[in-house]
């Protein structure tokens, strides 16, 4: 699959959730879960099916801003592409 | 330092409308009248949770045959866990599937045991196949997730890309081919279930094609047979390091198999809490670490990834649980392997008929 345009909504894939191992937050999914920290879960806990590619880019671009967002832009969607292919995400 | 266990399996009945040839439940099953009771079900959840289980398999038997089911689906959701249902379709009517969504299910495993029609209810005993195939365009109408399990075997395999495509018309989002594996009812019918190497090979190229072809659409696993591997599997991930099951009457055990071991004693959630079971009991500590392994494990560069294979294969085959497993081409013990090996290959007849699974009383 592609991977997601601007207007994209993005969100986790059937069976696959949020989940604690102790403290620490993980994303559950059939036969496996994976620990997400930094960048990584700020962008997963934005995709809630509703906001856009282009906005959540806008929010992350906004809370560290620093960054550029063109490059911004990329990480996101190469990160939702790798996800997919592993189906966590669907948009 | 013993690791968590990652995952618990529950075989909260033994109880099946299915006979399949190749069941991985006991002989010697467990009647009704010892299942454990809802409440300590939901006991036993919490203490995995805080044990560090993050998945539950609820497995049987046929689970659905429980009529508690939705109560041990919300508690283990309330509990955190993970929960995945591992069924044969048959007592799921959409009402039902929809309150066991609602009670939190995560994950839905339908079996089928061929594509067609015929051969799948041979195996299975049972006019199951056409129920299952109903099932799954409802399974489709909830946001779960969906996998299809295949158990593939000398039976079935020379048609493997047919049952692929069979799978996809489903629209699973995941696949399992599973090979046959000799444990419990499996090993009775051992001589007819097991493929030639021919199949075997055509199998991986089959399998590497299908995951090219469909990746990112439908993810497939496969668990090869390893009667054919040149090593041991990591069996269960190795001896109470990841997995532990709980049968019907509470007994705590490594793996589906492992009561087939003389001499084990398997303690019971009703007795023990589960943490002292997985840490400390002796059935938990007999198989761990390396100070059990005989040569050629002990000195081996493998034994921390295979641990030495299976205990309850080592035990099947050669009558001592505490030997190498004997699929290993470095078991001593590896010519009883070869020889199931090249009665498979030899086109020797196969014995006349299956030995079906039974119900418990």
């Amino acid at each position: 699959m592609a991977p997601p345009v601007d207007s994209s909504q993005p969100r986790l894939a059937a069976g696959c959730r949020w989940g604690k191992q102790g403290d620490e937050p993980v994303v559950l999914f059939p036969e496996g879960m994976i620990r997400v920290q930094g960048t990584g879960q700020s962008v997963l806990e934005l995709c809630d099916g509703q906001r856009s590619v282009e906005e959540i880019v806008g929010v992350l671009a906004g809370r560290y801003n620093s960054a550029d967002p063109a490059k911004v832009r990329e990480d996101v969607r190469a990160f939702l592409e790798a996800l997919q292919q592993k189906r966590i995400v669907d948009y | 330092m013993i690791p968590n266990p990652l995952a618990l399996i529950a075989e909260i009945t033994h109880r099946c409308p299915l006979h399949c040839v190749y069941c991985s439940n006991p002989l010697q099953m467990v009647g009704a009248k010892t299942e454990l009771a809802t409440e300590e079900w939901l006991r036993v959840f919490q203490e995995a949770t805080r044990l560090g289980i993050l998945h539950l398999h609820l497995t049987g038997g046929e689970p659905l045959a429980r009529t508690d089911l939705k109560d041990l689906v919300e508690g283990a959701h309330a509990a955190g866990l993970y929960t995945n249902l591992i069924t044969s379709g048959i007592g799921l009517p959409e009402s039902r599937l929809q309150a066991l969504v609602e009670a939190g299910l995560d994950h839905i495993q339908l079996s089928f045991q061929d594509g067609r029609e015929g051969p799948a209810n041979w195996i299975a005993g049972a006019k199951a196949h056409a129920h299952k195939i109903a099932l799954a365009p409802v399974i489709r109408r909830f946001r779960i997730a969906f996998t299809v399990n295949l158990v593939v075997h000398r039976h079935n395999l020379d048609h493997l890309e047919e049952m692929i495509a069979f799978v996809e018309q489903l629209q699973p989002d995941r696949m399992e081919i599973a090979h046959a594996q000799y444990y419990g009812w499996a090993l009775k019918n051992r001589d007819r279930l097991m493929p030639t190497r021919a199949q075997l090979e055509n199998c991986l190229r089959i399998v590497d094609a299908a995951q090219q072809r469909l990746s990112g659409r439908m993810r497939i696993d496969c668990v090869v047979p390893d009667y054919y591997a040149r090593y041991p599997k990591a069996c269960m991930g190795g001896w109470g390091r990841r997995l532990m099951l709980i049968d019907p009457s509470g007994h705590v055990l490594p793996c589906h198999a492992a009561g087939v071991i003389p001499g084990m004693q398997f303690d019971n959630v009703c007795h023990h809490p589960l943490e002292w079971i997985w840490n400390d009991s002796p059935a938990f500590r007999r198989f761990r670490g390396e100070d059990w392994m005989p040569e050629p494990c002990r000195s081996c560069d493998r034994r921390a990834e295979d641990f030495g294979g299976c205990r309850c294969q080592a035990f099947l085959l050669t009558g001592d649980a505490a030997a190498t497993d004997p699929v290993c081409s470095l078991a001593p013990t590896h010519g009883v392997v070869e020889s199931a090996q090249l009665r498979a290959n030899s086109g020797e007849a196969q014995p006349a008929a299956w030995s079906y699974r039974l119900n418990p009383e």
